[in-house]
């Protein structure tokens, strides 16, 4: 264990600390989606994708591992929770996305696709689940009736990435292979919005509060509006980005891709803060914590890694050592 | 220390990774105990007797397939796996999730081999003499 002694008084805030990032091992294969819950009476959940088949439930704010949702036959590419962390859903190779109890771990529904199932997400109330894949085809199953034939809505051209619920789960939004965003209405079933980008789109997340879509492609971070589609503002990166985040109260945005560095931006002024080294492979997925106090990285390495907002900051497993303290 | 110098962030442990031999979900933990026994509103039947009466057959088939398995121990088992793959060997044991099966003997086109791993989700019937 470090223990950082000063020979005169220093005040945490101003000595400099270096970000000590807190690994989770455990999965087998390269980590390519994870997903926060809201924030419970138990704390807060971390679930994450795992091309070893194997999707991992885990405390949101240590990383300890919680439990394996264990019955997918193929890698899965999309892993989420509801608000509640009581429900999860997976995507995955092998045609199917399920519905599991992330309570007890048990397998709660299987919903048969015709080709690899990519993205999964809950509506608020999580009665219902969206699902988009490789038949560039997005599906609303109604968990009350999962007997019932879902809801389909055909218009891309290439598979999808991820479709995500939006504007009181009265939208979706899908990125796909075809290099288009795309807002649909629920109801109607048309695409009211279409985004057409030069490269394809390789991340996307929604924020409700502000209404704000992150969408990453080639070497871009950019920032839309998520009723309207239009563009707040974009950002490049000095590598291509896989994934990005923006902080809950819109101060920072953190990005990771091919250079393996996990890079942290200030929202307002663009400016690049801090770049971390530590994975040992491209990152895949990245994510703030419900709170904004952590941010979670999922890479091919196999590992995520937790990584402190607040470096030095007493928080979850990171503790703030005080001149003259010994652990 | 110099005024310029960083000091790591000090950490109270590692997170605590996968346990080998279990998929998790303790049923002791005060999450489980709050919310569980039912999580999630079963879609089928609201009359308590017949769920009950549903607990007792799976209770009782799952009985029944962990007693097979005890069976089975030490005999000579055929397996008939998916591709048309059909394979005898000696039977040991399962796992506790019944991902794994451990055999002697496994009788394969190349050969005899001693000490194998079967993985249960390519295993479709076993069948073997009582």
């Amino acid at each position: 264990m470090m223990v950082c002694v000063l020979s005169s008084f220093r005040s945490p805030a101003s000595m400099a600390m270096r970000q000590t990032p807190l690994t989770c091992s455990g999965h087998t294969r390269p980590v390519v989606d994870l997903a926060f819950s809201g924030i419970t009476p138990y704390g807060y959940f971390l679930i994450s994708a795992c091309k070893d088949g194997k999707p991992m439930l885990r405390q949101g704010d240590t990383g300890d591992w919680i439990g394996t949702f264990l019955g997918h036959k193929g890698a899965v590419w999309g892993a989420t929770l509801n608000k509640e962390a009581t429900k999860a859903a997976t995507a995955a190779a092998d045609f199917t996305a399920k519905v599991w109890d992330a309570v007890t771990g048990d397998e709660v529904l299987t919903l048969a696709h015709k080709h690899i199932v990519k993205s999964v997400n809950f509506t608020e109330d999580s009665t219902c689940l969206l699902t988009g894949g490789n038949d560039k085809v997005l599906r609303i199953y109604d968990l009350g009736k999962p007997e019932a034939e879902p809801l389909e809505i055909a218009g891309h051209t290439s598979a999808i990435k991820k479709a995500l619920w939006c504007n009181n789960d009265q939208q979706i939004l899908s990125a796909a292979d075809d290099r288009t965003v795309r807002l649909w209405d629920k109801n109607t079933k048309e695409a009211v919005k279409t985004l057409a980008f030069d490269a394809s789109v390789s991340s996307m997340e929604y924020i409700p509060d502000g209404e704000i879509l992150v969408i990453t492609y080639g070497r871009t971070i950019a920032f839309y509006n998520a009723n309207s589609l239009d563009l707040i503002k974009a950002v490049d990166a000095p590598a291509s980005i896989h994934s990005a985040s923006l902080h809950p109260e819109k101060d920072f945005f953190v990005a990771g891709g091919d250079d393996f560095k996990l890079y942290k931006y200030d929202y307002t002024t663009k400016e690049e803060m801090e770049s971390y080294k530590g994975h040992f492979g491209p990152i895949h997925c990245v994510r703030f914590s419900p709170d904004g106090e952590l941010y979670a990285s999922g890479s091919e390495d196999g590992t995520l890694r937790l990584w402190q907002t607040a470096v030095g900051k007493t928080y979850g497993l990171w503790k703030c050592v005080l001149p003259g303290e010994f652990t | 220390m110099s005024s310029g110098m960083k000091t790591p962030v000090s950490v109270l442990r590692l997170p605590r990774g996968p346990e080998p031999n279990s998929r998790g979900f303790d049923p002791t933990s005060p999450r489980f105990i709050a919310l569980c026994p039912t999580t999630l509103p079963s879609s089928s039947s609201s009359s308590g007797s017949a769920d009950e009466e549903e607990q007792r057959l799976r209770a009782e088939l799952r009985e029944r397939f962990l007693r097979t398995l005890l069976l089975m121990t030490g005999k000579r088992v055929r397996f008939d796996m998916h591709e048309h793959v059909r394979v005898h060997a000696r039977f040991g044991a399962s796992d506790i999730d019944v991902l794994n099966l451990q055999v002697c003997d496994l009788e394969t086109p190349l050969g005899v081999q001693r000490e194998a791993l079967l993985r249960s989700q390519d295993v479709i019937a076993c069948s073997f003499e009582v």
